[in-house]
């Protein structure tokens, strides 16, 4: 079977001066979820734009179902990696139809006309964050959970094998949080979708991805299973916090609280 | 969204509709005479001259050629209808701009506008004139919107000495037919200024002048008219020294110079020896302590025109009024 | 007829409405049933009716070129007042933004203080000065707010005031030390097509059907623009270069149009609004509506400003901003929708 994946080698960004991510080296394979954390500051967020090429880099190869990604031209890129940000400052008067059929561009003409087919794709895509009813909403008027949810289904009608989230679940309330992670994972396992997700909250790391990279001040700490890297030292080091890891009391992950 | 696009386009439509009785205007003339508005001081007899082919070149370096004298004139400027009516032939003018309030006579020819630089050229054309005269404040482009019409325009530049004034009159009056009313105009200008610098010969002084333009203040500058005009009335213009025709100039330099006169060009405009007295700093000149503040025509001095000796002989008046006792 | 056309029909029958008005009135009115007569003489080339020769006349050499010079000019305010306003994402943006109005100012006054020749090419020494001189202050604003592979909107509005006082400053100066262009620098400058000959047509018209053909053909990227940069791109924009060229391409159509009838503000600015509150946000649709809902806005202020003060003409730049503040609070009070931007 063909890996077709994500590939980030060696990759390192400068922001002026200062080095934000430093030879960082990722797989992110079809099919599975890994969890980017790290304290606020570690460059969780950076790596998310720097492999979605949209910031120059210093050094480093980003590969994308083998191919160079830097060699794509942005369609070609759009077609094979899509990134879902954090719902924040949306055109308020696009509906969350229009909104979603934004991500059907790497496939329309050069006038952006769409076609039945680019429909039919965005119509699923709500259905499969259970956003349909929303359709003819003015984005404007949703909530945080209800934007995220759009912005998820744009990625998904750009239809692409890797799929990017830059902290999705930062300002949800806690319901949205478990509903948006059950959906990733479906589509991670179901639909074989390479998919890197920034998060904040180690539990739900722990919880829902298959893979997690601890990311601190730019450098990649630990990469492997929940499991692997959520250790109190490792954790309590990057976070500056002692912290105890227990095992989920009803799921084979472990837990992580605060406090020694 | 349906319904309101209906109720405008319905609005529009009655609008349209509705414009038919209040858009009528000044009823255009159909034939090619002269508005019967117009109220001439003298009946102009029809001598049957044989037409003689014009050829003279404007002030833009055209060669401008007529079949015959101009008989219906559309004027562009307050100067070119005073010289128009002077000559004799304001019976021949069909149109004037909006500030060509000389002669009294004039106002009862068309406007065809001109504020602010616009004129109306639908007006122009009805009147089918066979000359359009613009000065120099007209610009190249409307000369050429003009000609675009089919109108034939003959540019007068602007004279800067009396004698170039004198030229452009009588181009005007080989423009009009009306060469001997140009020649006695010019002559009686010549003589009358001849007179004033006959009064004058026997001065010893030249007093000096500031003469306000603007109340900024603006005065006027080396070149023009209005310099010239001082200086042949026994004066010596402030503004001389000035780099520009039309000079800001500073109350810090009046001061200074301290003129003899202040001549008020912007009295028109509001300006008066009262409201000039009361500019701060200005009472420790001597002219306002002496209340030598004068308000002044200026379309005497800064008309190109026939007036223009009249404008010498007042400002001789003020500067010298011992040598006209 | 299918609900997505009736924004079009609209606007198209506005226009036809504003055209014929434009054309029948003036120093005399000249009937719609008589302009078709004319009209009909012309496509079929049988004679006129009597009486109807001055009129043809009239219309054919002073009102229709001016009507087409006023719509093409209007136009080309509205769609890239249109185009500004997605570029920087701002509701404040208009046409004028980074330096267009100040560039053509500056080289339309540099050009009256030099007095050309009067002939073919010296009469269109300031429209062209003004066109150049336009250009070069949107590549100057340009190239100084441009970091490495980026435009950043800040950087561009900073560099477009900055350039705009300056060259502002230089005019004013101009004008204050002429010998007496002033009269014609301040008309130039207030607004009002003084040109309005078919050649000033002519000489636009390429640039209008560059810049606007592009802007309308680039819709979608505007819109894919509102979600900021970096989504933009990652949902397969080309940012920097589509957003360079739109810049181009809408200061382009406004220096055209400015070039010959001056700097007539508000247009931009406005029509844009009206057509979002009453349309929708989406540019594929906004761009040609408000191309023709800014033809027919200058054409109705163009008839206000020969009209108002008969025989007096108004510049018609000041007759935009009079009518068209009060038309846009009443818009605005009338607008359910609060989230129209």
């Amino acid at each position: 079977m063909e890996i077709r994946a994500l590939k980030i080698e060696g990759l390192t960004v400068f922001y002026g001066k200062r080095c934000a991510l430093q030879n960082i080296t990722l797989e992110v394979p079809r099919g599975l979820v890994m969890a980017l954390i790290g304290p606020n500051g570690a460059g969780k967020s950076t790596l998310i734009r720097a492999s979605s090429g949209i910031l120059p880099l210093q050094s480093g190869k980003i590969r994308t179902n083998g191919d160079e990604f830097s060699s794509l031209t942005p369609i070609e890129r759009a077609r094979v990696l899509a990134v879902v940000p954090q719902a924040v400052a949306l055109p308020p008067a696009f509906t969350a139809w229009e909104t979603v059929l934004m991500g059907r561009t790497p496939y329309l003409n050069f006038l952006g006309q769409t076609s039945k087919t680019d429909e039919d794709i965005v119509r699923h895509a709500l259905q499969r964050v259970n956003a349909l009813e929303l359709a003819d909403r003015r984005v404007g008027e949703l909530s945080g959970g209800e934007q995220q949810r759009i912005l998820l289904a744009r990625a998904l009608a750009q239809a692409t094998p890797i799929l990017l989230l830059d902290e999705p679940t930062a300002h949800l309330d806690l319901q949205y949080q478990v509903a948006l992670m059950q959906t990733i994972c479906q589509l991670a396992h179901e639909d074989h979708l390479a998919v890197m997700i920034a998060m904040h909250d180690l539990n739900l790391a722990a919880r829902y991805a298959d893979s997690v990279a601890l990311l601190v001040q730019g450098r990649l700490e630990a990469v492997g299973s929940p499991a692997e890297v959520l250790t109190p030292e490792r954790i309590s080091q990057a976070y500056h916090l002692p912290v105890q890891v227990v095992p989920h009391p009803f799921q084979q992950v472990p837990l992580i609280l605060p406090g020694g | 969204m349906f319904r309101k696009s209906i109720v405008l386009l319905i609005s529009v439509s009655l609008l349209l509709a509705a414009c038919a009785p209040s858009a009528n205007p000044t009823s255009v003339p159909t034939a090619t005479e002269a508005p019967a508005t117009e109220a001439v001081t003298s009946v102009p007899t029809i001598i049957e001259v044989p037409a003689k082919p014009i050829k003279l070149t404007d002030g833009l370096g055209r060669s401008i050629e007529l079949p015959g004298s101009a008989q219906h004139i559309v004027s562009l400027t307050p100067a070119t209808t005073e010289i128009l009516f002077a000559i004799g032939a304001g019976a021949k003018v069909v149109g004037r701009d909006t500030f060509s309030d000389y002669p009294p006579e004039a106002s009862s020819v068309t406007d065809i506008g001109g504020s602010m630089g616009k004129y109306n050229t639908e007006a122009i054309v009805n009147l089918k004139p066979d000359l359009v005269i613009a000065g120099g404040i007209n610009p190249p482009e409307l000369v050429a919107s003009l000609e675009s019409l089919g109108l034939k325009v003959y540019f007068l530049a602007n004279p800067t000495t009396m004698e170039e004034l004198y030229t452009s009159i009588k181009t005007v009056g080989s423009l009009t037919g009306d060469e001997s009313g140009a020649d006695n105009v010019v002559a009686s200008m010549d003589a009358k200024a001849k007179e004033v610098d006959a009064k004058l010969a026997a001065i010893t002084e030249k007093p000096m002048v500031y003469y306000e333009l603007d109340a900024t203040p603006f005065t006027a500058g080396p070149g023009t008219f209005i310099d010239l005009l001082i200086t042949r009335a026994g004066g010596t213009n402030f503004g001389a020294k000035m780099d520009s025709a039309w000079a800001q100039i500073s109350l810090e330099q009046l001061l200074l110079a301290d003129p003899a006169f202040i001549i008020l060009g912007d009295s028109a405009y509001g300006e008066s020896p009262a409201t000039v007295s009361a500019r701060p700093g200005w009472d420790a000149l001597t002219a306002v302590k002496n209340k030598m503040i004068f308000p002044f025509d200026d379309n005497l001095v800064s008309r190109p025109g026939p007036r223009l000796v009249d404008g010498l002989e007042a400002l001789a008046r003020l500067i010298h009024p011992e040598a006209f006792k | 007829m299918p609900k997505r056309f009736l924004p079009y029909m609209t606007n198209l029958g506005l226009l036809l409405a504003a055209v014929i008005l434009s054309l029948a009135i003036g120093s005399v009115f000249i009937s719609p049933g008589e302009l078709w007569q004319i009209l009909h003489s012309w496509l079929t080339h049988s004679p006129l009716p009597t009486g109807l020769e001055t009129f043809s006349f009239i219309i054919s050499d002073i009102r229709l070129p001016r009507t087409v010079l006023v719509l093409l000019t209007g136009a080309a305010l509205g769609g890239s007042g249109t185009a500004y306003q997605g570029l920087f994402r701002n509701p404040l943006a208009d046409p004028y933004l980074i330096g267009v109005a100040s560039g053509a100012g500056l080289g339309a006054v540099l050009a009256m203080s030099i007095h050309w020749p009067y002939s073919f090419w010296g009469l269109l020494v300031v429209p062209m000065s003004a066109f150049l001189f336009a250009m070069v202050t949107v590549l100057l604003v340009y190239s100084v707010a441009r970091v490495g592979q980026s435009v950043p909107i800040t950087n561009l509005i900073l560099s477009g005031v900055a350039f705009s006082a300056f060259a502002t400053a230089l005019t004013s100066y101009m004008i204050i030390s002429s010998q007496g262009e002033v009269r014609r620098a301040l008309g130039w400058l207030m607004g009002g097509a003084s040109q309005n000959s078919w050649q000033a047509v002519l000489a636009i018209l390429p640039y209008l059907i560059i810049g606007l053909g592009f802007l309308l053909m680039n819709g979608h990227a505007l819109n894919l623009l509102q979600f900021g940069d970096d989504q933009a791109q990652q949902m397969g924009l080309p940012v920097l270069r589509k957003k360079t060229l739109l810049l181009l391409a809408a200061s382009l159509a406004t220096a055209a149009a400015v070039s010959f009838s001056g700097i007539i503000g508000f247009i931009g600015l406005i029509i844009p609004h009206v057509m979002r509150m009453w349309w929708g946000a989406d540019y594929r649709r906004l761009l040609p509506l408000s191309i023709i809902a800014g033809g027919v806005f200058l054409i109705l202020a163009d008839i206000l400003a020969r009209t108002m003060m008969r025989p007096q003409e108004l510049p018609v730049g000041i007759v935009t901003a009079l009518a068209g503040a009060p038309f846009f609070l009443w818009v605005l009070r009338r607008a359910k929708n609060q989230g129209y931007w």
